[in-house]
């Protein structure tokens, strides 16, 4: 490896404020300590700094550093995260750092990394390790249509990687890791929190569920997704939506949303209807074992990641599907 | 234009990118995006960051300006249609060399670029720094952030609501299990998506009306407090490649002379790939 490499000689750094994205991140990150010969390390700080030690410890960290603040004062504003951040990649050297892209995450990553005044390669959707040691990755780019492989060559190599990309890290028979407290000087927040309010909570978990029929905007009123709810429930499944139906407009509760700013799925059939196909959107749908769109626009990008496109008229093809589904249903006679 | 930007006069800057518009970009034979054939378009995030300008500027009495860091010029258009929405002026810094060709790299040139645009304003600072929450090309994420950090300023990051009031900024600030209501005192940078507002869309004779505001150009070596030597020897992120992923979907074109056949033929295919079962 090269003299950057040689001063690069701590741990792989993983971190996410979110304590299940940590036990993910965790797999990726033994995967390049065992290549590298490294310690893993995780990062605990912020609001959920002690679920996060708990999370890494039972999860086979082999060292878990703990950022506190001089003055003692709690670490919980993003800003002061972000500092935390990158006084802890500054104190331990590492080769690679891993943090989960949430949205917070995001913003905490590209904070830490222009103080380091260091790339990061963001949402990372496959990560590689060479033989010379740089890092490889691949991303989605251009609205999903194109991925960009990136090459890392300088220690600290950045990269943020997507929640539910990797499985969460088996816990071990009896925790051996380490913890070390690393204290720093952290300006003190300039934001304030008026208040936090948590999104209100379908009774459903999109998540979990093995059909689904997503609504995109191509639906043009709301009451339009009742059409939509008949499908879902004639085929088993529930119904989710993009982000113009569960954020420009509330039709639909947030926790129903797929893609990067909501949750990823992946149900045995997804049916997208009047959905473009946007990265935002992709990133959240990949995982389905068989994907049919409806859409009007023969070239919407969601085409591009169908198996089954009917181009044509949702209300026209609904109702139609509707019917058939009924007719299938009903009893011969 | 008045040397000093009191809180109830807002100085708003914009960032903006001028992308090839995704929905347009095609492969080449190769596989690669054909950059040449698709038009360019400011990224999508961006018109509602300049929505959102427009819309504290007028409520407060100030000005929004843009600034962008391109490594060749927007067409001519494309450039008019944010001076058509309401800016007051766009600055382009020129990147000939293409030395801003990352995130790291990008944030740094626009906190020059942000300096440079105070300047010639004579403007102290900017009360508020408005970007999208990302780019419509490479959706990194992180040009914002960046460069709060470079002009050292709090972000508030994928606001869902803006407001001035007394040169404070309050904002609602949605992520995926909680809204948070959040409070700075300017100068401050927020970051902002289609959740927002619905950014206006100028008319033509609009567009073609903007000729007359001021289009800054200025080279990205000039910028003072810029060291491009600096730029330069920044640790980098090589792109190797990109490219059209080889699809694991079937891609079929499910045919019909109505909405009934095709409904017929789909559920027969899904039928058969037991994926449905009456």
């Amino acid at each position: 490896m090269g003299t950057q490499e040689d001063q690069a000689d701590g741990g792989i750094l993983v971190f996410s404020e979110h304590v299940e994205t940590l036990g993910e991140l965790l797999t990726l990150g033994r995967e390049f300590a065992s290549r590298l010969q490294r310690p893993l390390i995780a990062v605990a700080v912020g609001r959920e700094a002690e679920a996060l030690l708990d999370e890494a410890l039972t999860r086979g960290a082999d060292q878990v550093l703990v950022v506190r603040s001089l003055r003692d004062d709690a670490v919980v504003a993003d800003e002061s995260i972000a500092q935390a951040l990158c006084e802890a990649v500054r104190a331990s050297a590492p080769p690679i750092v891993v943090i989960g892209a949430t949205r917070t995450g995001a913003e905490l990553a590209a904070g830490a990394a222009q103080r380091l005044q260091v790339p990061c390669a963001s949402s990372c959707i496959t990560l590689e390790i060479d033989d010379a040691g740089n890092l490889d990755v691949d991303r989605r780019v251009y609205g999903g249509r194109f991925v960009s492989r990136q090459r890392l060559t300088a220690a600290p190599r950045l990269v943020t990687v997507p929640p539910k990309r990797f499985p969460k890290a088996e816990k071990v028979a009896r925790a051996q890791g380490s913890v070390r407290e690393l204290r720093v000087e952290l300006a003190g927040p300039r934001i304030r929190t008026v208040s936090v309010n948590p999104r209100s909570r379908s009774q459903v978990d999109i998540s979990k569920a093995e059909v689904i029929i997503s609504a995109g905007r191509g639906v043009k009123r709301k009451e339009d997704l009742e059409q939509l709810e008949r499908v879902a429930r004639l085929l088993g499944g529930v119904l989710a939506g993009s982000r113009p139906l569960t954020g420009d407009v509330d039709w639909l509760p947030v926790d129903r949303r797929i893609g990067l700013s909501g949750q990823t799925v992946k149900p045995n059939l997804y049916i997208a209807c009047g959905i473009s196909g946007q990265i935002e959107h992709i990133v959240g749908m990949k995982g389905a074992r068989t994907v049919v769109a409806i859409n009007n626009d023969p070239k919407a990008p969601i085409h591009g990641e169908a198996d089954y496109s009917l181009v044509g008229d949702l209300y026209e093809i609904v109702p139609a599907l509707i019917e058939s589904c009924e007719k299938a249903k009903r009893p011969p006679g | 234009m008045t040397a000093a930007a009191t809180p109830s006069a807002p100085s708003i800057l914009v960032c903006v990118k001028f992308v090839p518009d995704p929905a347009q970009l095609q492969a080449d034979a190769a596989g690669r995006p054909d950059l040449r054939q698709a038009p360019f378009r400011i990224s999508t995030f961006d018109e509602n960051a300049i929505e959102a300008a427009l819309r504290l500027a007028a409520e407060h009495g100030g000005r929004a300006v843009a600034l962008s860091v391109c490594a060749q010029l927007p067409p001519r258009d494309v450039v008019l249609k944010a001076l058509a929405m309401g800016v007051a002026a766009v600055y382009l810094i020129k990147d000939e060399e293409r030395l801003a060709r990352d995130p790291l790299r990008v944030a740094t040139a626009l906190a020059a670029g942000a300096r440079a645009a105070a300047a010639r304003e004579n403007l102290a600072r900017w009360d508020l720094v408005i970007c999208g929450e990302a780019s419509a090309d490479e959706y990194n994420q992180q040009v914002g952030p960046r460069l709060a950090a470079a002009l050292d300023l709090p972000a508030i990051t994928y606001a869902t609501n803006l407001a001035l009031n007394e040169g404070v900024l309050s904002a609602e600030r949605g992520i995926e299990d909680r809204s948070e209501t959040l409070e700075v005192s300017a100068p401050a940078l927020a970051t902002v998506g289609t959740e927002i507002n619905t950014a206006r869309m100028p008319t033509v004779l609009q567009i073609m009306g903007a000729g007359r505001k001021p289009v800054i150009e200025l080279a990205l070596s000039d910028l003072a407090g810029l060291d491009v030597e600096q730029l330069k020897a920044f640790p980098a992120i090589e792109v190797l490649d990109v490219f059209s992923p080889p699809s694991a979907r079937k891609q079929v074109m499910v045919k019909g002379e109505s909405a009934d056949e095709m409904v017929g033929e789909l559920l027969r295919r899904l039928g058969a790939d037991g994926e449905v079962t009456f």
